[in-house]
């Protein structure tokens, strides 16, 4: 026996059909309770005298540790760096991309590229134009 | 070396987070200190960590030579270790030397998965540097600027 | 001499095998590549895999080699999953994996999973109809509600003969939610419903948290007693991770135990997928419905979130639906996905999170009644 006759000889929509209602029931139950869990707690909460622990006192130092965001190790002279990489900036034109030019800087030799290119950021000498590439101040 | 959690708490990052979560979240993370040049993520391949800026100055590079720059304390780097597919979708350099936090990709995501708040907070703030950033990787133009 | 070498290689695995064994040799390594190489659900896939290989290897009757003979090892590993031990020894571990406090911050997200669960009834339907005994119909419906460990102890329980091919299509699945669940739910929503935005959840203390296994353990299994065995370890497992001062047990049961028996539960489920029971028309059969049923659980869930809506202030992305199948987090995370794909900020991770979780109380609850109406 198949298809629908199948269903009904063995009770298979009764079976269905309590089956769903079962697990709608337990589910909704539980949706109720938990609903109403947290202000059951509250209420309870309230009885209590026992104020809450502060967690503040993390709060309470100043944390601040060392910052070396602008002050990098001596790098070239901030002239002759910006001199160099103008050239460079002529050669690729503008608006640039970044990782280009130090690629550029790294196949030319120049001294510790990474860290020129930051200064000449930091410096407003490179600056971004928004579009993830960037201009050269003149 | 362990995190001590004071070390998260002036980051805007975890700023929203309790004593407990702070906890939770540096017993996971490890200091690294990084040297200029050093590449910390590279386009393509599996995000196996995230990264937060502790100090030094940092370059991200997508598609098409799209870049930015971190300076800041805070900022993050290897995001895509929380964001499917998982692959990092920037290249991230190190322009001058520094100090990162760092957290592995699966720990971090065990701890999301785990702890719904602390997932809230964090992937919230994520997303919106997410966004902040996807004009770099996806290409597409900003509005103002078209 | 000569004879005994001809004795030998005609005992060889090489003699004995037929075109089934080979067969069945192919489908465990098709499911060790999709573990390893394209990362589907490989903490199950691969050991699964691997018994599929170890179930397949021909041997001598007699021996005690095979895990159908008695006085095998493969056997005594599987009666763990024989007499529904493993599966909830998994649902404790999953217990203490898990944060319940999504769906406790928002409980009215429970009934996407009581929806979800709809796909087990009309796929136990589906089955009577193509002529499968009440037994056999409620272990193939209870693959739709998306959970390994309940498809096994339920088939354990009322149809152990088709643990195997269960089990495979059960796992097979859930491996393929990302793949299964993404066109049925844009199908379901228009774009605006897709870009819904969630209200922000919440916070739930930890006296909530606490509460809630005991609460839930107590409503639930008094309505259904059969669920007891799942129901009542997996909520076990959680009031061990969130009584903190059994965070020693909490880290036992969801690291060492949860991993232990995942490992002895695919190998052996594998190895009992043998190719005389695998390779049949009603296998077919059960891996035809039981996709079905995953269609109909995601369809059913997004459908009622819809239905939801028209009730509630303040809207549901109806995406989150289907995250009351309850593949935890795979389906909460193709959710995410294919919200992400409308609008990249609209974090939905952890709202469908609830009804995934709540999807997971629903199937330990139906595979309890239906177990309890065969009885």
């Amino acid at each position: 026996m198949l298809g629908l006759k199948a269903i009904s000889a063995q009770n298979g929509w009764e079976y269905a059909l309590l089956g769903v209602s079962i697990v709608f029931t337990g589910l909704v139950l539980l949706a109720l309770v938990l609903s109403q869990l947290h202000k059951l707690l509250r209420l309870w909460e309230n009885r209590s005298s026992i104020g809450q622990l502060v967690k503040e006192r993390w709060k309470s130092e100043s944390a601040v540790t060392d910052q070396e965001t602008t002050k990098s190790e001596p790098s070239s002279d901030l002239i002759e760096s910006r001199r160099q990489y103008q050239m460079l900036v002529e050669r690729i034109g503008e608006p640039f991309a970044l990782p280009r030019l130090l690629r550029l800087a790294e196949k030319s030799g120049l001294h510790r590229p990474h860290a020129t290119i930051n200064e000449l950021i930091q410096a407003d000498i490179i600056l971004p134009d928004d579009n993830g590439y960037y201009t050269w101040k003149p | 070396m362990a995190v001590n959690p004071k070390t998260l708490y002036d980051i805007p990052l975890f700023g929203d987070m309790d004593a407990d979560a702070l906890g939770k979240i540096s017993s996971l993370m490890n200091y690294m200190k990084v040297q200029e040049g050093e590449v910390l993520t590279q386009k393509g391949q599996g995000a196996h960590t995230f990264y937060v800026v502790l100090s030094g100055n940092f370059l991200i590079s997508f598609n098409e030579d799209r870049a930015f720059t971190l300076h800041e304390k805070g900022q993050i780097m290897g995001w895509s270790s929380v964001v499917t597919p998982f692959r990092y979708t920037g290249t991230a350099v190190a322009l001058t030397r520094g100090e990162v936090l760092c957290l592995s990709a699966e720990a971090f995501r065990e701890l999301l998965t785990g702890d719904a708040r602390i997932s809230d907070l964090l992937m919230k703030k994520i997303y919106a540097i997410f966004s902040e950033r996807m004009p770099y990787f996806s290409g597409t133009k900003r509005a103002a600027d078209s | 001499m000569e004879s005994l070498l001809l004795d030998f290689l005609s005992n060889t695995g090489y003699m004995m095998a037929d075109y089934r064994n080979v067969i069945m040799m192919i489908i465990g390594s098709v499911f060790i590549y999709l573990g390893i190489a394209k990362h589907y659900e490989p903490l199950l896939l691969v050991p699964i895999g691997f018994g599929i290989l170890m179930g397949n290897v021909p041997v001598f009757k007699g021996l005690g080699l095979s895990i159908y003979e008695d006085n095998s090892v493969l056997h005594y590993l599987y009666m763990g999953v024989k007499s529904g031990v493993y599966p909830p020894l998994i649902f404790m571990g999953i217990g203490a994996l898990t944060d319940f406090s999504t769906m406790l911050a928002r409980p009215v997200l429970m009934l996407l999973g009581a929806a979800a669960q709809m796909g087990v009834f009309i796929t136990f339907l589906g089955a009577l109809a193509l002529g499968f005994p009440l037994n056999e119909a409620a272990s193939i419906g209870i693959i739709g509600g998306a959970d390994g460990p309940t498809a096994i102890f339920l088939t354990a329980k009322l149809a152990p003969h088709l643990i195997g091919p269960i089990a495979v299509a059960a796992y097979s699945y859930m491996a393929l939610v990302p793949v299964i669940q993404p066109p049925i739910m844009k199908l379901l929503t228009t774009r605006k419903e897709r870009l819904i935005r969630m209200e922000d959840l919440r916070e739930v203390s930890k006296q909530e948290k606490m509460i809630f296994p005991i609460v839930g353990f107590l409503l639930c299994c008094m309505l259904a007693p059969a669920a007891l065995p799942l129901l009542g370890m997996l909520f076990a497992g959680n009031l061990l991770k969130e009584a903190t001062v059994t965070e020693r047990l909490a880290e036992a049961a969801r690291r060492p135990i949860l991993d232990s028996v995942t490992i002895l539960l695919g190998i052996t489920v594998g190895a009992s997928t043998q190719a005389d029971v695998f390779l049949t028309p009603r296998s077919v059969g059960i891996f035809v419905l039981g996709a079905c049923s995953f269609g109909v659980a995601t369809a059913t869930g997004v459908l009622f979130a819809k239905f939801m809506n028209l009730f509630l202030r303040h809207k549901i992305n109806p995406l989150i639906g289907a995250a009351g199948v309850s593949a935890v987090p795979d389906s909460a995370r193709v959710v995410q996905i294919v919200g992400q794909a409308e609008d990249p900020t609209n974090f939905l991770l952890m709202h469908a999170m609830a009804p995934n979780i709540s999807g997971v109380i629903g199937s330990a609850i139906a595979a309890g009644v239906l177990w309890s109406f065969m009885m």
